[in-house]
């Protein structure tokens, strides 16, 4: 098929070197295992009171034990705002993980591909919030703090990656584009080894009531938000709002044989595609072609693949139309699917590289994570849906498959595969 | 001079927002001489004014471009609140607002 072709099918695996994460199921391998094994839900009612818009609950999943504040600060010594806190955190973990410490590569052949949603709106939220609220003066900083490229620049100022620094902005796939675009630059010989991934913190009242007057989020009450999250469940309601950073170190295999990094598992193939049709609704054919563009890039084919860690929002419309999606590309209960933000609710930009850690964790594990709350998939789906609290065994797992589809229509998918 | 609470206050920004050496941090010392750039120097300004509730005009005080110590700095901002003092009990509520 001509999608094949265009693709040319079977590029070269980028090497998955060293990982790092901060996220509302724990920032630890094993802690985030063991949440994955179990379906441990990390949602919660957090109450919202806005003066003029009463009081109400809002669902979210936060990273209760990340303290911003007595994090250490980026090498730009200015006070952060917490998400961009949250990813340098994750990016340290991961170059420790990798084995590089700070200089072991070419800087000019180093380049961070990051990706966020809304940038620094949350540290703009309460910034605005004092000086409209409170007649309190902006700090010198508050431009430098709340740009879309925030993180980028600390993170690539802490490892000297000179050769890109890059931010991307496509709201739910941000953080899978700036995979696969990393991956593509890469492959393209322009460097050797990035950094990559993206964070996301905004939960602020300001930016919490954004998100609700949406009418996006699942419906909570005082009673707390565990399963509040149901994707693909017939009596679906939305998602809860989560916060967290997920960090890769990925290079090319030439680049990890001459430094003898080791390496267990490899990004295989990238697609991408935009609907170009609506701004918040997903269109399933903008979905296949992105599947069919990362598998072909991969060079494998849809029954290859094992695991499928979908986008799986729990919106009424996205996962209607993913569930198509699915079944077009894998055909009816064609391959196993989990759906994470049940778990760790919508990381927004940070969705697709926490998405994909643990995609990887299940490869690694031969294992998929449970959606919580779910008791079944709605039968009209016709999907595989890895439910209720168990998670399932998969021994023999070779290839998985996460997908991130974005409000502007952004369609990112990453194949990943193990390397024994 | 160092005991005052002008100067600890400063002090206390410096080490705990700037992490300088609490060795340097000294009445004679330049401020130049922190380690700060311009941008950490202007952070420090903005979090000291915060702290002392006050707000140095730069037409009279700008210390990003002046060599002063940091004995001279908390003078003259004690100079300052001094003479804000005497013109918040000429025309009270007017304080200057942080």
């Amino acid at each position: 098929m001509s999608l094949v072709r265009a693709a040319g099918g079977g590029r070269e695996p980028i090497l998955v070197t060293g990982v790092g994460f901060v996220t509302p199921l724990g920032g630890t391998a094993a802690g985030l295992d063991a949440a994955l094994a179990t379906g441990r839900c990390a949602l919660a009612a957090r109450p919202l009171e806005i003066e003029g818009l009463g009081a109400s609950l809002v669902p979210v999943a936060a990273c209760a034990d990340f303290d911003d504040e007595a994090a250490p600060r980026g090498p730009s010594g200015v006070l952060p705002d917490r998400g961009t806190a949250m990813a340098l955190h994750a990016a340290r973990q991961a170059f420790a993980d990798a084995g590089l410490a700070p200089g072991a590569a070419d800087p000019h052949r180093v380049g961070v591909y990051w990706g966020c949603g809304m940038g620094g709106a949350a540290s703009f939220d309460q910034a605005t919030q004092a000086l409209y609220g409170e007649g309190r003066r902006l700090r010198p900083t508050t431009v430098l703090t709340t740009m879309p490229n925030a993180a980028v620049a600390e993170l690539s100022m802490a490892f000297q990656a000179r050769g890109a620094s890059i931010s991307y902005a496509c709201a739910c796939a941000s953080s899978a584009v700036a995979v696969g675009e990393a991956m593509r630059a890469i492959r393209g010989g322009w460097i050797d080894l990035a950094l990559v991934g993206g964070h996301e913190a905004l939960l602020t009242p300001g930016v919490m009531a954004g998100w609700q007057a949406m009418r996006v989020l699942a419906p909570v009450s005082g009673g707390g938000a565990q399963g509040a999250c149901r994707p693909f469940a017939a009596d679906r309601a939305g998602f809860a709002l989560g916060e967290g950073a997920a960090a890769l170190v990925i290079e090319s295999a030439a680049h990890a044989r001459r430094r003898r990094a080791p390496a267990r598992v490899a990004l295989a193939g990238y697609g991408t595609s935009c609907d170009a049709q609506h701004i918040s609704q997903p269109a399933s054919e903008g979905q296949v072609r992105a599947m069919r563009l990362a598998l072909a890039d991969a060079g494998l084919a849809a029954a290859d693949i094992g695991h499928v860690n979908s986008h799986g929002t729990a919106t009424a419309a996205g996962d209607a139309a993913e569930a198509a999606s699915l079944c077009e590309v894998f055909g009816a209960h064609g391959v196993p699917v989990s759906a994470t933000k049940s778990l760790h609710g919508h990381l927004m930009g940070a969705g697709g590289a926490v998405e994909l850690v643990c995609a990887l964790r299940a490869l690694e594990r031969q294992c998929l994570p449970p959606a919580a709350g779910v008791a079944e998939p709605d039968p009209a789906f016709g999907i595989d849906l890895v439910c209720g609290s168990t998670a399932r065994r998969v021994p023999g797992l070779r290839h998985v498959l996460s997908n991130s589809f974005a409000f502007g229509g952004t369609n990112a998918v990453l194949v990943a595969s193990r390397l024994d | 001079m160092s005991d005052s609470i002008t100067f600890q206050t400063l002090a206390q920004i410096l080490q705990n927002e700037h992490r300088v050496d609490p060795a340097r941090i000294r009445p004679e010392t330049a401020l130049a001489d922190l380690g700060l750039d311009s941008l950490a120097l202007m952070e420090f300004v903005f979090s000291a004014e915060d702290a002392l509730r006050l707000r140095l005009p730069e037409d009279q005080l700008d210390p990003r471009a002046a060599g002063i110590t940091l004995g001279e700095l908390c003078e003259a901002i004690e100079r300052f609140a001094a003479g804000q003092r005497e013109t918040e009990e000429a025309a009270p509520g007017r304080a200057a607002h942080a």
